[in-house]
């Protein structure tokens, strides 16, 4: 029973923690959404369509390394603690293995799994496309042909939330509005 | 040299042990049951974690640390991010047709047929007489030092050529993922490339699209004939 | 403490030579991915090749040189009671060392055709056998159980190598998806032995049965099931077959011979020696599982073969068929049983993996042309190929002065030995059976050629075979789908390919003018000579398989 006590008492700490916060947060904190804050990241640039693919396939070989690392640490804790028991042995036996792991390794890098450089997508980089161009329908120059074209129908799905939000919050700012705008 | 080999009874333990045994077996088997029943992939994939935890529960039950603590840092941790990044490469708002299958009768035989396994070896296992039993559950490891040092011992020592030869298999499941990743420029020097390449190219200001063409949701070109997507 | 733990520790004795070929397959394709890692350019495929081939002759000549340790010594173990060294396992690798040379030469051509670069295959196909010699060596079932993934895992891969084919990815997924699941299967099953008999060491679980009475064996009858089930899955034998056709199909050529032969030998190999071995004692139980599974997997596999269109399909279900045949004697539980097991298997290997390089060739590149019409004429476009092609399917149907013929044989013998005469008469029936189809392939070969008819239907090929140029087939196409068309064969197929085989057998191979690669062609020869060569004289390996059971561990 002894056993069970700090756990219970992990458990009710972790239960009050959670609890508070979130009760914290809903009295504490002000809230003003706009459809600028309710953007996913609410980083300044609105997707205007979903893109066909949502990562390259590429970032499969750095979960790799992550794995293969990370079981070859789950294999050195118990050596390392039999560490002097085991001796050069181990030492041995843990380089063997630690070879192996490293093989492969090289084997990802020579195959590019860490290079990130702009050299192979710079090629379809299309010029046309400006953090003017892109931060537009945030806030929109009336003028702008682009954002038409974005409220036209493209991606609505996408507008769908905004909208909800727009229109239940006061406070939202309406110029942003995109169909407003147009 | 063995215990006598009778049935273990299924409550040896104190009663919080019954009770934190019951409850993580409880939560096991609900995320087991989730990730088969979720229709969200993502879903199913927490679910997952769900299980994973409880499974680390049940070790840390039987003072098996150090498996607890790799089940959270390796399994939880580490292999369901690699399903996350399967599930996300595929595609979260893609989902197969459940209802769209060619053999009706083949789903509720297969849930019959899987519970009479299931229940079948069950039964055999209750029924049969445990060697391991009472000891491995509530009987002390032979030494002071805690499953980690059991463990580094014996992996190093009786199970040295398993330990090594797993490397191997590190070895492979990376060549493999370098294999897999590599089919969109198999099918550049292929010749055959053309056409995903100048519908990728046609989107504009998506570099990720056009570095690596072959790939639409669907690298291995594995979903058009098994089953059918369809888009929620 | 650390004082506690030195006197604590005995550190193993370990006999690195007993598992010299399984290191030697596992450092080279370490070696060739560092030399592709750290190579400045793309290395051509030969290059690759040819470390795979020195790994495998190495490996070979390894294996050799522990059948002459164990010959004189008898069994042993090693590597702390996690390896047998014994005739057994050494004959398995022999086996597979000489598999892996082949696969090195088949691959070389194949991959330089398609235009597929890169080392993978190379290192992908030498784990894998290095998975299945440590199968086939492995004392413990957790040893088998890594030597089983190592297998499994690099088969699926290379499954899918082909990237362009729909049906490479296909075939991958569908093979790692069952593979997959036989395998936790697999692994519930040896937890549930491990439960029952408290260890995982096949000695220590055959030393446990010995000595104690279990009062009720539900638990190590579940355990037993499962692992039946991982290892049925792993050999292809019926009820859990499914994946075979789509996957032979839907592999690249060369990955589906060095499959056949590599899984099943992994597979067999540790099917024979646990169930032998560690659970003899209780054969009552498991005789009557084996004996069911071994009746549908022949009777399936020769019907399934006959209405195929597609000769890789076709070959799927011929190599299903010989699962049951390997199974009839493991059926018998008799030493005599396990050693005609043991014949069988060797010499199946040598007979898949040159079928499937002749289907290689003959597919072409781009590796889809595997109708049967393809192989209409054969014999008048490639005479090599057809003879080589004719000569090992006839082997496969156990032709005599074949080495299928001897392993057919023992079989039956041996099922006869064991009074299990119902067997015996259902494995001669789809012997005959699946005798047909090959035989169709064969006289489509040599007889095809003039006939209009569009179907390769047997009887169409049957009427049409008449007016072949090659006169000595006749006899063979009027004969038709009769059961007693193999006998009669005796001494008109083999001796007509003779030349060619023994021709090749010396190791020079014959690179015609017609498309061969030369590595291919010196494959197929090598392939189609041993089958020949020693089905003619048979004594030095069936000796060889007799001994090695007599090593048994």
């Amino acid at each position: 029973m002894d056993n069970y006590l700090p756990i219970f008492v992990l458990l009710v700490l972790g239960f009050l923690f959670a609890a508070l916060s979130f009760t914290a947060s809903a009295i504490l904190a002000p809230r003003r959404p706009s459809v600028a804050k309710a953007a996913p990241y609410e980083c300044g640039i609105v997707p205007r369509n979903e893109p066909p693919e949502r990562f390259p396939v590429r970032f499969y070989l750095v979960a790799m390394i992550f794995i293969v690392f990370d079981i070859e640490i789950v294999f050195l804790y118990p050596w390392a603690v039999e560490f002097r028991a085991l001796g050069t042995f181990g030492l041995v036996e843990i380089l063997v293995f630690a070879a192996a792991v490293v093989i492969a390794f090289l084997y990802l890098l020579s195959n590019g799994a860490l290079e990130w450089g702009p050299a192979r997508r710079s090629a379809h980089w299309s010029s046309a496309r400006t953090t003017a161009s892109t931060v537009l329908h945030i806030s929109p120059a009336p003028s702008d042909p682009r954002l038409s074209q974005a409220s036209g129908g493209e991606a609505p799905e996408h507008e769908t939330p905004a909208e909800e939000l727009a229109e239940g919050s006061s406070e939202a700012p309406a110029r942003a509005h995109p169909h407003e705008a147009a | 040299m063995h215990p006598g080999l009778v049935p273990v009874p299924l409550l040896a333990t104190s009663l919080p042990d019954a009770i934190t045994f019951a409850v993580s077996a409880v939560i096991v088997i609900a995320g087991a049951i989730g990730v088969v029943v979720a229709r969200n992939p993502v879903h199913s994939a927490l679910m997952l974690v769900m299980t994973l935890f409880g499974v680390a529960v049940l070790f840390v039950e039987q003072r098996a640390d150090f498996l607890a603590a790799v089940q959270v840092i390796v399994y939880a941790g580490a292999i369901v991010v690699l399903f996350l990044f399967v599930i996300m490469l595929l595609g979260v708002d893609r989902r197969e047709a459940v209802s769209a299958d060619p053999l009706p009768w083949q789903r509720p035989l297969a849930l019959v047929l899987s519970f009479c396994a299931l229940g079948s070896v069950l039964a055999l296992g209750f029924s049969g007489a445990w060697s391991t039993g009472a000891a491995s559950v509530t009987g002390a490891l032979p030494h002071r030092a805690g499953d980690t040092a059991a463990l580094g011992k014996v992996v190093f020592t009786t199970y040295l050529l398993p330990f090594e030869v797993t490397a191997a298999l590190l070895v492979i499941a990376v060549v493999a993922a370098v294999l897999l990743v590599r089919v969109p420029q198999l099918r550049e020097q292929g010749g055959q490339a053309g056409a995903e390449r100048g519908g990728a190219a046609g989107l504009e200001g998506d570099p990720e699209a056009v570095s690596d063409p072959g790939v639409d949701g669907d690298p291995q070109g594995l979903g058009e004939r098994d089953r059918e997507v369809v888009p929620s | 403490m650390s004082l506690f733990f030195l006197s604590a520790l005995v550190l193993p004795k370990i006999a690195w030579s007993a598992i010299l070929p399984e290191l030697i397959l596992l450092a080279a394709p370490l070696v060739l991915l560092a030399v592709s890692a750290l190579s400045a350019r793309r290395l051509p495929t030969g290059v690759y090749a040819g470390g795979m081939g020195a790994a495998g002759l190495a490996s070979l000549g390894a294996s050799v040189w522990l059948w002459t340790q164990v010959t004189p010594h008898g069994a042993g173990t090693a590597v702390d009671g996690a390896i047998a060294v014994d005739g057994f396992s050494v004959l398995v690798m022999i086996l597979v060392s000489s598999v892996v040379v082949l696969a090195a030469l088949i691959g070389e051509g194949y991959l330089r055709r398609e235009g597929i670069g890169g080392p993978e295959y190379y290192v992908l196909a030498m784990f894998s056998a290095a998975g299945a010699m440590l199968m086939a060596s492995a004392d413990d079932l957790v040893l088998i159980f890594l030597g089983l993934e190592i297998m499994s895992i690099a088969l699926y891969v290379l499954a899918g190598l082909d990237a362009r084919r729909q049906g490479s990815g296909e075939a991958a997924m569908k093979y790692f998806l069952l593979g997959a699941f036989s395998s936790a299967i697999f692994l519930y099953g040896i937890a549930l032995v491990y439960g029952a008999t408290g260890s995982t060491n096949l000695p220590q679980i055959a030393d446990f049965l010995a000595h104690n009475v279990a009062s009720s064996d539900g638990l190590l009858l579940a355990g037993m099931a499962l692992l039946l089930v991982g290892f049925f899955f792993k050999i292809a034998a019926v009820p859990f077959h499914m994946w075979t056709p789509d996957v032979y199909q839907g592999s690249p050529t060369p990955v589906t011979g060095f499959m056949a032969a590599v899984a099943k030998a992994g597979g067999f190999a540790a099917l024979l020696r646990v169930f032998f071995a560690s659970f003899g004692l209780l054969r009552d139980d498991w005789q009557p599982v084996i004996w069911l599974v071994a009746v549908v997997t022949l009777l399936v596999g020769a019907v399934l073969a006959l209405v195929q269109r597609d000769v890789k399909r076709m070959l799927a279900y011929s190599s299903i068929n010989h699962a049951g045949f390997i199974l009839v004697g493991l059926e018998a539980a008799t030493t005599r049983g396990i050693a005609a097991s043991l014949y069988y298997l060797f010499v199946y290997g040598f007979m898949v993996v040159g079928t499937f390089a002749v289907v290689t060739v003959i597919a072409r590149r781009g590796d889809e042309a595997h109708d049967l019409g393809s192989y209409r004429g054969l014999a008048q476009r490639q005479p090599f190929l057809a003879a080589m092609l004719a000569l090992l399917l006839l082997a496969q149907a156990g032709v005599p002065l074949t080495t299928g013929f001897l392993a057919k044989l023992y079989i039956i013998s041996a099922a006869v030995e064991a009074h299990s005469y119902a067997l015996a008469v259902i494995a001669m029936v789809s012997a005959a059976i699946a005798a047909f189809f090959y035989l169709r392939v064969v006289v489509l070969m040599y007889a095809g050629a003039k006939s209009g008819v569009g179907l390769p239907a047997p009887l169409a090929a049957t009427g049409a075979g008449e007016g072949a140029g090659s006169g000595e087939l006749s006899p063979v196409a009027a004969y038709g789908p009769g059961a007693a068309s193999a006998a009669e064969l005796e001494g008109d197929r083999p001796e007509a390919s003779r030349p060619d085989g023994a021709g090749g057998g010396e190791g020079h191979g014959e690179p015609d003018a017609a498309g061969v690669p030369a590595t291919i062609a010196l494959a197929i020869a090598l392939c189609a000579g041993f089958t020949l060569l020693f089905g003619i004289w048979a004594q030095p390996v069936v000796e060889l398989a007799r001994q090695a059971t007599l090593l048994f561990h």
